[in-house]
């Protein structure tokens, strides 16, 4: 139960409440430039999921295995070289992920292109910008911060939960950029004023779905009550049902 | 060995490893998710000059080569590569390179203040399309209204207003197209330009030559007489309109009769100026250049209340 409720907390702070996008305003680049419609939105926030959750999961390993300081890959091989303490190589942290992202991006690419054709021409140029997506380097990042290492995270995931944590990242950033093309279709019937069609009324649209978004600001703390405590709203509730009849 | 040493050695192995282990991945990946294309696909890509400037129509080189191979698209479309370049591709298609003339605007009226009837005192917004609505302005209801709507729209500098009637500086355009859709009266038609100057028929009216002379001293009456003298006119609606895919500079012998016997003069050779007619304005003034104020170029809106 335990277990079940630090998953549904972090993916749904992860998805909703600290939402990539409208929060930490990382990966604005697809969010504007593929929003046009639903369809395709739709299909680079599944890409953009999958990259995420390859990328983060690799990161992870290679982190836990190799990077981290005092990593098990690493140790044995300097021991081999007769070095004695643990060897930090985290100063690659970052290559590495960019690796892996650019490693997994083209790999999606080639499958989309195999098998999705239509979609891979609607993507165009921003299907191997996914690369440069902060948010995949970002959620990488955030993974490394809970890597378990000699020096110790602070809350040390496996990889379960760093697949929770990348897949709603993902998640998030597909719900968002479908709402805002579900809104940019429709604003494409509106009259807008001159000086703000495009980017302008784009944007204003973003920073107006980002006010929104901040109403699930503190929704976390209330679930994890309703979460912990089921049975105490349970109890009151069966004698006054009881007491009915 | 060193601290520093070995885990330089180990940082170089443990990227070395990465590499040759994602590389192994993605080489197979190539091969499991190979797509088959056209190879004229690729030979045509590589032939353009991948500048993916746009001037083809396309919205890059890959667009266009797709357009090339699928859809028998004009292969001398890129304007970068040139000659040579559409000679490269239609040699890969297996076509012959399409000649292909630059389309230049021509305005079809060449009436000024002077030559227009029963002009109105027009005081309305200064733009073509705005008089184009009211009645009155001026008695010909086909030809130039001089409000200049073409020269606002001309990205170059290429059109100006002489006495109420737009004139076209060769030199300048480009033949972009942009006069001939702004113009309200659909006057401006975009001509190829088979010689440096080419013929055009400088009226817009419709009507009876009756109706013509009651409103302008230059338009064409549809006497046909052009049609009488040379294959090339063809009477439509009251109008001469030439064939130009017949249009030959070279054989011009019956044209030129009839462009000298057309009563009103409305036979008119357009295009970038002769030496002769540089020479006769050898001694005219060249007008002082004005230089662009960014006071002034900042907003351009006419009102006169």
């Amino acid at each position: 139960m335990d277990y079940l409720t630090t998953i549904l907390l972090l993916a749904v702070s992860t998805a909703l409440i600290n939402n990539m996008v409208l929060h930490y305003f990382v990966g604005i680049c697809p969010f504007i430039g593929v929003s046009r419609r639903v369809d395709t939105a739709f299909g680079m926030g599944a890409a953009v999921t999958f990259v995420v959750a390859i990328a983060s999961a690799l990161s992870w390993a290679l982190t836990r295995f190799v990077l981290a300081p005092g990593a098990p890959l690493s140790s044995w091989a300097a021991a081999r070289l007769g070095y004695a303490g643990a060897p930090d190589l985290s100063v690659l942290n970052y290559i590495v992920y960019i690796f892996v992202i650019a490693w997994a991006v083209q790999l999606v690419e080639m499958y989309v292109r195999k098998f999705f054709p239509a979609l891979y021409k609607a993507f165009g140029v921003f299907l191997p910008l996914i690369t440069t997506n902060c948010l995949i380097l970002f959620v990488c990042l955030e993974v490394m911060k809970h890597v378990p290492s000699a020096a110790g995270a602070p809350e040390p995931w496996g990889l379960d939960l760093t697949l929770v944590y990348a897949i709603s990242a993902g998640l998030g950033f597909l719900i968002a950029i479908v709402i805002m093309a579900g809104i940019r279709e429709e604003l494409d019937l509106c009259d807008v004023p001159a000086p703000l069609r495009g980017p302008g009324i784009t944007l204003l649209v973003a920073g107006i779905l980002a006010l929104a978004f901040l109403g699930f600001t503190g929704m976390d703390a209330g679930l994890a009550r309703w979460l912990k405590a089921p049975a105490a709203d349970a109890v009151p509730a069966a004698p006054a049902e009881g007491a009915q009849p | 060995m060193s601290g520093t040493l070995v885990i330089t050695l180990l940082s170089g192995g443990a990227m070395g490893a990465l590499a040759v282990g994602a590389g192994y991945v993605l080489g197979w990946a190539n091969r499991k998710f190979h797509v088959e294309t056209d190879p004229r696909l690729d030979a045509v890509l590589a032939a353009l000059p991948g500048a993916n400037c746009g001037g083809c129509g396309f919205v890059g080189c890959a667009p266009y080569a797709e357009a090339i191979v699928t859809q028998g698209a004009a292969v001398n479309k890129c304007p970068v590569g040139g000659p040579a370049c559409a000679a490269a591709v239609a040699a890969i298609m297996g076509v012959d390179v399409q000649q292909s003339w630059p389309y230049r605007p021509a305005i079809h009226c060449r009436a000024r203040y002077a030559e227009r009837l029963q002009r109105g005192d027009y005081r309305g917004e200064p733009s073509c399309s705005a008089a184009n609505l009211i009645g009155g302005v001026q008695g010909c209801t086909y030809g130039c209204l001089g409000f200049g709507d073409c020269r606002k729209a001309c990205e170059f500098d290429a059109i100006r207003i002489e006495d109420g009637l737009a004139v076209i500086d060769y030199e300048k355009c480009v033949g972009c197209g942009a006069c001939a859709r702004v113009c309200p009266r659909n006057i401006i038609s975009m001509v190829p330009f088979k010689h440096a100057r080419m013929l055009i028929v400088a009226c817009s009216n419709l009507d009876t030559g009756r109706d013509v002379k009651a409103v302008c001293t230059v338009g064409c009456i549809g006497c046909t007489a052009c049609t009488k003298r040379s294959p090339l006119f063809k009477m439509v609606n009251n109008l001469p309109v030439i064939n130009y895919d017949e249009y030959d500079p070279e054989h011009m012998d019956a044209t030129q009769l009839a462009v000298e016997k057309c009563p009103m003069k409305g036979l008119i050779y357009v295009g970038k100026p002769r030496a002769a007619d540089r020479a006769a304005v050898k001694d005219e003034p060249a007008p002082t250049l004005v230089k662009a104020d960014f006071k002034t170029t900042v907003d351009d809106t006419e009102w006169q209340g």
